[in-house]
C-alpha cells in the first residue's frame, strides 16, 4: 500500500505544480477564464486548489465575471470571440485606409453605444491626434446623437498635437472609471505605438475595468498587446425599409464589414453587421443583399442593361446583382495576423 | 553711451561713468561728442528693451511686496507698508534691496518715505535715505523744483518768476499758485507732503492668497519644486478653508537667484483646495514646461498664489469613503490635460440652434462648458431618443473642420448628385445618392450690404465600396454665359 500512496502524493504534487504554472501563464497572458481548466472534481488536493484558483481568477487581470464581456448581440460573432469583446481591455479596431474612418468610427461608436446601455449617463472620451482629426474629420455631436444615442454633453474629445500627448491622455483616461469608454484614434503605424505602449494602455484598461478602443486608420497590423483586433470597413447599406418594401436607391442603416484580425480564441472570420440606430443594436446581414449599382440606374435615361431585362420585377424583389470591384475582398492580409494564437 | 533721436538729431540719452569722466553730458549731440572724443561707443536706445528690463525688475521686486508699480521709464514704486518687519526693519530692507540690485549689476538709488512723492524725491536727490513720517517738508524744502514731479513747462514758468526750490513754492500763497500754474502743482505738493493720499497702482492684481518660502539653498530640480508646491499647498489649504473657498486659478512664482522670475499658472474647472491635487496639476504643467524653465543657478524663493477663488461646496462623503464622484474625477482629469497641453486640450461639444452644420455644434474647452447635469441617484434616466420626424435629417458622424473642395466632372442632371468625383486625388464612383437637402445661409446673420451666401444642396452619397459621404454643391447652375459653375465640397463622413 505504501508505494501506491507515495505515487498518489507525487501525482498530486506534480498536478499542483502544473496548475500553478498554468495559473501563472494565465495571469501573464490575461487569458479568458473559460480556458482555465478547473481541477477535476474529486481529484486529490481539491479544496486548496479550488480556492487558490478562484482567487487567482478574481484577481486575474481579465476579470472573470461574464459581464466583463461586451456582447455585440450577434451570436456568431460573440462565440467566435469567445463570449464577446473583452470589456476591460484594449481592443484594436483597424481601418485599412483613412477613407474608412467613417466606418471605423461608426463601428467603435456602436460598441460604445452598447456599453452605454449598461452604463447610462457616463461620459466617453475620444482622443485623437491633430493629424487624424484633420484627415478624417472631427466627431460631430449631432450625428453621434442621432445614430448612437450619445448625448453631446456625454462626449468629450481631445485633440492632441502629438502622438505622445495622445498616448498620455489615453493612459490617464484609461485608468479612470469615470469614463464609460475611451477611444484613442491614430493614423498609420507610428513607432511610438509599440508593444510597450499598448501594454501600458491594456494594463490600465484592465485595472480600471473599462474598455479602451484603439482606432487605427491606415495602419499596419503591428504586434500590439491588444487581445482582439478587428478590421472594419464599410459595407454598402441596405435600402430603407418603407411600408411598401425596400425603397430602391435609398441608403439605409449603416453597415460594416468586420474581420477578426486577431483573437486569442477565435479563428478569423468575416461578418457584415448592420447598426440599428433606433434600437441601438447590431443585426447581422447576409453578404451584400443590395446590388451595388451605379447612380445612372436611377436616372432619367439609364444605360441599356447588359443581359436579359425582365419586365416589371415584383415589388420588393432585390435588384439584379451586377458584380463590381466592391464585392471582391479588396485587401491582402498578412497570413501571420490570421493566426489565432499569436499573442501581442 | 546710448543715443536717441530727438528733433532729427542724435543726442546722448544715457552714458556710463567713464563717459561722464570725459565731461560728456546727457542731451549733448552725438556729433559734438564724437568730435570731442572720436573713440566713444554709441548704441542706439531701445525703449522696448528698457521697458522689458524694468518689468523684469518689477517682477523680481515682487518678492518684497505684492504692490509694485512701474514709475515712468526708470523707476519702481514698492509699497512696503506692513512688509518691512519681514526683512528686519526699514533700514535692513532697503539695504538688502540695494545690495541685491548691486549684485545683479544695477546702480540703484532708493528712498523710503511715508508718501510716494517724498520717497520719489528722496531716491532721486538724496540717495538711500529713509524719511520718517513728518519730515517730508524738511526733506523737500531745499530741493530744486524737479523734485516735485511737475511738468517741465510748469517748472520753467515757476523758475521764471523766481521760485527755484520746493521750499519757495511751499512758502508762496496757494491761491495765486493754483491760479497761475494749475492745480497739478499743488496736488503734487500736497501728495508729497502727505496732505493728500496718493494711490500707487500696482502692476499686477494682488492675489487674494499667497504663501511663499524663502530658501537658504536655491533649488534647481523639478522634483524639489514639486515637493515645495505640495508643502505650500498645505499651508494654502487652511487659508482657503477659513474663507470657505477653493482655488480656480493658481500661480506659481519662481524667483531665480539672478533676478529672473517665472510665473506658471494653472486653472481648475471647479474650486480646488486639496494639496495633492494642486501638486498634480503643477506636476503636469511643469512637465510640459520642462524645456522652457531655465533654472540657472536655482530658485531661492517659491511662491504659490491663488489668483482667483470661488466658493467651495462641501459635499458629504459616505462612510466608506469610496463614494466616487465621477464628475470631480473628470474635472480633475481635464484640468491636468489642460495644464499640460493648453486650454483647448479637452473639448466638449455644445449644441447650437443653427441650420448650418458647422455652426450647429460648437466645441468649447471643458472648463468653460456648462456643467453636465448629474443623473439623479438611483433613478436611471432613459436615453433621450433622437427627435422623431418622418424624415429625420441624417447627420454624419465626422465633420471636416472646413469643407474640402472636390472635383465633380459630371452630373447626370444639373441639379442632381454627381456620378463620380475626385477627392484628395482619388476617384470615387457614386453608387447611390440621397438628397438634396437644401440648407440656405442664415440671412439673419448676414451683415447689411453683404452678398447673400449661396445655398448648399447636401447629398448623402454611397460610393462603389460602400463608404458613405456627405457632399454639397454650393450655389446653383445658371444658364447665364458668364456664370461660374457651382462648386462641390466634401463636408462629412457617415458611419
Amino acid at each position: 500500500m505504501l508505494p501506491e500512496v507515495n505515487v498518489m502524493a507525487m501525482n498530486a504534487v506534480a498536478r499542483d505544480t502544473i496548475f500553478a504554472l498554468r495559473r501563472q501563464i494565465a495571469k501573464i497572458e490575461g487569458t479568458l477564464p473559460e480556458r482555465l481548466q478547473a481541477p477535476v472534481p474529486g481529484a486529490p488536493a481539491g479544496i486548496s486548489n479550488i480556492t487558490s484558483e478562484t482567487t487567482i481568477i478574481r484577481r486575474g487581470l481579465a476579470v472573470a465575471s461574464p459581464d466583463a464581456f461586451l456582447h455585440t448581440g450577434i451570436e456568431r460573432l460573440d462565440t467566435a470571440l469567445g463570449g464577446g469583446l473583452p470589456g476591460a481591455a484594449l481592443s484594436e479596431i483597424h481601418g485599412l485606409e483613412t477613407r474608412d474612418a467613417g466606418a471605423v468610427a461608426g463601428f467603435a461608436l456602436s460598441l460604445v453605444s452598447l456599453i452605454l446601455k449598461e452604463k447610462q449617463g457616463l461620459p466617453i472620451l475620444w482622443v485623437g491626434t491633430a493629424e487624424i482629426f484633420h484627415e478624417a474629420g472631427l466627431p460631430y455631436a449631432r450625428g453621434l446623437h442621432a445614430l448612437f444615442g450619445i448625448e453631446p454633453e456625454q462626449l468629450l474629445f481631445s485633440e492632441a498635437p502629438k502622438l505622445l500627448d495622445a498616448l498620455w491622455i489615453a493612459e490617464e483616461a484609461a485608468r479612470m472609471t469615470a469614463f464609460a469608454a475611451v477611444i484613442l484614434e491614430i493614423r498609420g503605424s507610428p513607432r511610438l505605438l509599440d508593444l510597450t505602449a499598448t501594454r501600458r494602455l491594456h494594463a490600465r484598461a484592465q485595472n480600471a475595468g473599462r474598455p479602451l478602443l484603439l482606432l487605427r486608420q491606415a495602419g499596419e497590423a503591428d504586434p500590439t498587446a491588444a487581445p482582439v483586433r478587428l478590421i472594419v470597413s464599410a459595407a454598402p447599406a441596405a435600402n430603407r425599409e418603407t411600408v411598401a418594401g425596400p425603397l430602391a436607391g435609398s441608403i439605409g442603416r449603416p453597415a460594416f464589414k468586420v474581420d477578426i484580425g486577431k483573437s486569442r480564441t477565435a479563428l478569423p472570420g468575416q461578418f457584415t453587421l448592420e447598426w440599428n440606430p433606433n434600437e441601438h443594436a447590431f443585426a447581422e446581414r447576409a453578404e451584400n443583399p443590395v446590388a451595388v449599382v451605379p447612380a445612372s440606374q436611377r436616372g432619367a435615361d439609364p444605360a441599356p442593361a447588359s443581359g436579359a431585362v425582365l419586365a416589371f420585377p415584383a415589388l420588393g424583389s432585390p435588384a439584379p446583382i451586377s458584380p463590381t470591384i466592391g464585392d471582391q475582398p479588396s485587401r491582402q492580409q498578412h497570413p501571420a495576423h490570421r493566426s489565432p494564437r499569436r499573442a501581442g | 553711451m546710448i543715443s536717441h533721436r530727438d528733433n532729427n538729431t542724435q543726442r546722448i540719452a544715457a552714458l556710463d561713468e567713464r563717459a561722464e569722466a570725459l565731461r560728456l553730458k546727457r542731451g549733448m549731440g552725438i556729433a559734438d561728442a564724437r568730435a570731442m572724443h572720436p573713440s566713444i561707443d554709441v548704441v542706439e536706445a531701445d525703449p522696448e528693451a528698457d521697458r522689458r528690463l524694468l518689468e523684469g525688475l518689477a517682477d523680481w521686486c515682487d518678492r518684497y511686496t505684492p504692490l509694485v508699480a512701474i514709475d515712468g521709464e526708470d523707476g519702481l514704486f514698492l509699497d512696503v507698508t506692513g512688509c518691512t518687519h519681514l526683512f528686519g526693519g526699514e533700514r535692513a530692507m532697503q539695504d538688502e534691496i540695494l545690495t541685491r540690485f548691486f549684485q545683479q549689476g544695477f546702480d540703484v538709488r532708493a528712498g523710503l518715505a511715508s508718501t510716494p512723492g517724498a520717497a520719489w524725491a528722496a531716491a532721486r536727490f538724496h540717495g538711500n535715505r529713509i524719511v520718517a513720517g513728518g519730515e517730508e517738508e524738511a526733506l523737500l524744502a531745499p530741493l530744486p523744483l524737479s523734485a516735485l514731479r511737475i511738468a517741465p513747462e510748469t517748472r520753467a514758468l515757476l523758475e521764471s518768476v523766481g521760485l527755484r526750490t520746493a521750499g519757495a513754492v511751499m512758502a508762496a500763497p496757494r491761491a495765486p499758485l493754483a491760479r497761475r500754474f494749475g492745480a497739478t502743482l499743488l496736488l503734487r505738493l500736497d501728495q508729497a507732503l502727505g496732505r493728500l493720499d496718493e494711490a500707487v497702482s500696482p502692476r499686477l492684481p494682488v492675489a487674494p492668497l499667497s504663501v511663499e518660502r524663502h530658501l537658504a539653498e536655491p533649488v534647481m530640480l523639478t522634483d524639489d519644486i514639486e515637493r515645495l508646491i505640495s508643502r505650500l499647498a498645505v499651508a494654502l489649504k487652511t487659508d482657503l478653508e477659513r474663507r470657505g473657498e477653493g482655488a480656480r486659478t493658481l500661480a506659481l512664482f519662481l524667483f531665480r537667484v539672478d533676478g529672473a522670475v517665472s510665473r506658471i499658472a494653472v486653472g481648475t474647472s471647479r474650486p480646488m483646495r486639496e494639496p495633492r491635487l494642486i501638486q498634480r496639476l503643477f506636476h503636469e504643467r511643469l512637465t510640459a514646461l520642462e524645456q522652457n524653465i531655465d533654472a540657472g543657478f536655482g530658485f531661492d524663493l517659491v511662491r504659490l498664489s491663488v489668483l482667483s477663488a470661488a466658493t467651495f461646496d462641501l459635499v458629504q462623503g459616505d462612510l466608506t469613503g469610496e463614494a466616487d464622484d465621477d464628475d470631480a474625477d473628470i474635472a480633475l482629469f481635464a484640468d491636468r490635460v489642460r495644464a499640460r497641453l493648453g486650454e483647448a486640450a479637452v473639448l466638449k461639444p455644445v449644441v447650437v440652434e443653427s441650420h448650418l452644420p458647422e455652426r450647429a455644434v460648437k466645441s468649447v474647452p471643458f472648463a468653460e462648458a456648462p456643467q453636465r447635469r448629474a443623473p439623479a441617484a438611483g433613478r436611471t434616466v432613459p436615453r433621450t431618443a433622437p427627435p422623431m420626424t418622418i424624415y429625420p435629417p441624417e447627420r454624419p458622424v465626422r465633420l471636416f473642420r472646413s469643407p474640402e473642395p472636390i472635383e465633380v466632372p459630371a452630373t447626370e442632371i444639373p441639379e442632381g448628385p454627381p456620378m463620380n468625383f475626385r477627392w484628395r486625388r482619388a476617384l470615387y464612383r457614386v453608387a447611390r445618392a440621397e438628397g438634396p437637402e437644401r440648407i440656405a445661409a442664415e440671412w439673419w446673420r448676414q451683415l447689411p450690404g453683404e452678398e447673400e451666401a449661396p445655398t448648399r444642396d447636401y447629398y448623402r452619397i454611397e460610393d462603389s465600396e460602400g463608404r458613405r459621404y456627405w457632399l454639397y454643391r454650393q450655389g446653383l447652375y445658371s444658364s447665364a454665359p458668364q456664370a461660374a459653375p457651382p462648386r462641390w465640397y466634401m463636408h462629412g463622413v457617415f458611419a
